[in-house]
């Protein structure tokens, strides 16, 4: 099995996702043993951002590290587990809201694929990219 | 004779969720629509588009010198010049404006702007040395930046970490040492020191908010002169464009960092570096917009507010004496934040605003109130901004399919109009153009 980089660069629709993973120099932390659970907005995600907002966050790692980390958990959650519990801390310390089991929908974003398992995590992929608050 | 029958556009027309029944439903049912709490006339889009400029002026001096106090005046005991940034400050590149920026979105120099420079040189008096323009109060009114600074000091905890980072360890630490390299050469300050550390902790404090603020501001400078620009090339449609360009403005600077650096000499002390992480959006703007727009403090000199007899909340978090909700009446008077920020922005206004309030009320008489009720509008207009940013940001679309999104669009949208049943809130007031 691949972990959780390797998934998302053969996957080919997180092409956004992986660049700021990697500008926000996170890259090795998602390749370690973890393990994580990773809510990754498609491209189409980030594309729907007004103008600027990526390159700002881009320009600034520690800002976009910030946001990036708002989309893992700690530990490896399938989605029957995660359905559970309202809310997940992330790693960027506020909740993730788990809005709703059927459809599955992470804080307002809807998951279009659950349960991609990973060597070192899951990985849910996510229709728009989440903010804490 | 068959019965009609349901076209698509009818389809399309039946509401997904029930209205609202909320007192401003009026209000939800436009944010809903896409559309801000200020009523979408041709009037209101031109006061908010005139204050904006007239406010982006001085707002260009207020960001700079907050700067310049944070990370240069500091902690001087006798700062009796800090209201004179250095030529350096007024050079400092805007991080959002010029051809410098990395994110060159809005057109506009980097340097301050030249409105401003002519008025510092004139003011209202003429050609005077700067220090006779200051004591003449001839000149942009940092108090009014100093208020807002305070305000946000004051209130705290008003979201983001950034409340909760200056009372970490590693805060203390940094600051420490900005004091003693600031005043390595001064023993009675150090010893005060010694004997005050928590006095001196605090004014470190606010130095910080100093900053925050000042970086909140530069981008909003360079945010209103580009929507003043739109407007007089008749880019703006209505109301709701000219709020729709400023909730794409907060996307995209969400990001920038909020940090304090201090230099003695050239030395810089990063007293909050940027790479804790925070960010203007969470760290600066929300926690102003809640602050200065709905909080702030009863302001001095206005009316005698009596404690005693409740006029005052016991509770700090009652207190609602921010722009959405003062009556610009008694806010006219001389000497007190909001009729600083007046008087500011007097010297700034486009001709049409100067035209308009001669045509109302008593005219040239009472314009530093008209023009007040003219920035109480286009604050509503900023607030609904951060509104429909916050939906957007957390919530969904208004065109979602889906009637629980809906839902959830209506009942946040209903939680911060229940702010407004305030008697106080002026959200009534602004939808009626009589209103001067």
């Amino acid at each position: 099995m691949a972990n959780i980089i390797e998934t998302a660069k053969a996957a080919g629709c997180f092409n956004t996702l992986l660049t700021a993973v990697e500008v926000a120099g996170l890259t090795s932390a998602l390749e370690s043993p973890g393990p994580f659970t990773v809510f990754a907005p498609v491209d189409e995600a980030f594309a729907a951002l007004p103008p600027g907002t990526v390159q700002t966050l881009v320009d600034n790692p520690p800002q976009l590290a910030r946001i990036l980390k708002y989309h893992v958990l700690a530990g490896a959650h399938l989605r029957d587990e995660l359905v559970i519990q309202p809310e997940w801390t992330s790693l960027e310390g506020a909740p993730v809201a788990i809005r709703r089991a059927e459809p599955f929908e992470v804080k307002n974003a809807t998951v279009v694929s659950a349960d991609v398992t990973c060597d070192n995590g899951v990985v849910h992929v996510i229709n728009r990219v989440i903010l804490p608050g | 004779m068959t019965p009609p029958t349901a076209t698509a556009e009818d389809v399309r027309q039946v509401p997904l969720i029930p209205p609202s029944q909320h007192r401003w439903a009026e209000v939800i049912h436009r944010l809903e629509a896409g559309g801000s709490m200020l009523p979408d006339t041709p009037e209101n889009l031109q006061q908010i588009i005139g204050i904006y400029k007239a406010y982006a002026v001085p707002m260009d001096f207020y960001w700079r010198d907050l700067l310049y106090i944070a990370e240069r005046v500091f902690l001087n005991p006798l700062p009796a010049f800090k209201y004179f940034p250095s030529q350096a400050y007024l050079d400092l590149p805007n991080s959002y404006a010029g051809d410098q920026s990395k994110l060159r979105i809005w057109r506009g120099g980097e340097k301050a702007h030249p409105e401003l420079l002519e008025f510092m040189a004139k003011g209202e008096t003429g050609n005077m040395p700067k220090v006779l323009h200051h004591l003449w109060h001839d000149r942009i009114n940092m108090e009014f930046a100093e208020a807002c600074m305070q305000a946000m000091l004051w209130h705290q905890g008003m979201g983001g970490r950034f409340y909760d980072y200056l009372e970490t360890e590693a805060y203390r630490a940094n600051a420490d040492r900005a004091i003693k390299t600031y005043f390595r050469n001064n023993p009675l300050m150090l010893g005060l020191y010694k004997l005050f550390p928590e006095m001196f902790m605090e004014q470190v404090k606010q130095m910080s908010y100093y900053a925050n603020l000042g970086l909140f501001w530069e981008v909003m400078a360079p945010v209103f002169f580009e929507m003043s620009d739109i407007y007089d090339e008749g880019g703006f449609k209505g109301v709701p464009d000219a709020m729709n360009f400023l909730v794409n403005g907060i996307f995209a600077v969400a990001g920038r960092p909020i940090y304090h650096h201090v230099y003695v000499g050239d030395e810089c002390i990063e007293v909050i570096p940027k790479s804790e992480g925070f960010t203007w959006l969470y760290e600066a703007a929300l926690p102003y917009v809640e602050a200065v727009f709905y909080r702030t403090a009863p302001f001095r000199g206005t009316k005698s507010y009596n404690a005693q007899a409740y006029q005052v909340p016991a509770d700090q978090a009652d207190f609602h004496y921010g722009i959405l909700y003062a009556d610009v009446f008694p806010v006219g008077s001389a000497g007190i934040p909001p009729t600083l920020l007046m008087q500011d922005m007097l010297h700034f206004l486009p001709p049409y605003l100067k035209e308009m309030y001669k045509q109302h009320k008593r005219g040239e008489e009472d314009q530093l109130i008209q023009l007040g009720i003219t920035f109480q509008r286009s604050m509503y207009n900023v607030t609904s901004a951060v509104i429909q940013a916050l939906r957007c940001a957390l919530l969904y679309p208004l065109d979602d399919s889906d009637p629980e999104h809906l839902m959830a669009n209506r009942r946040f949208f209903e939680a911060q109009m229940d702010r407004f049943l305030r008697p106080e809130a002026r959200l009534g007031d602004i939808q009626n153009q009589d209103y001067r």
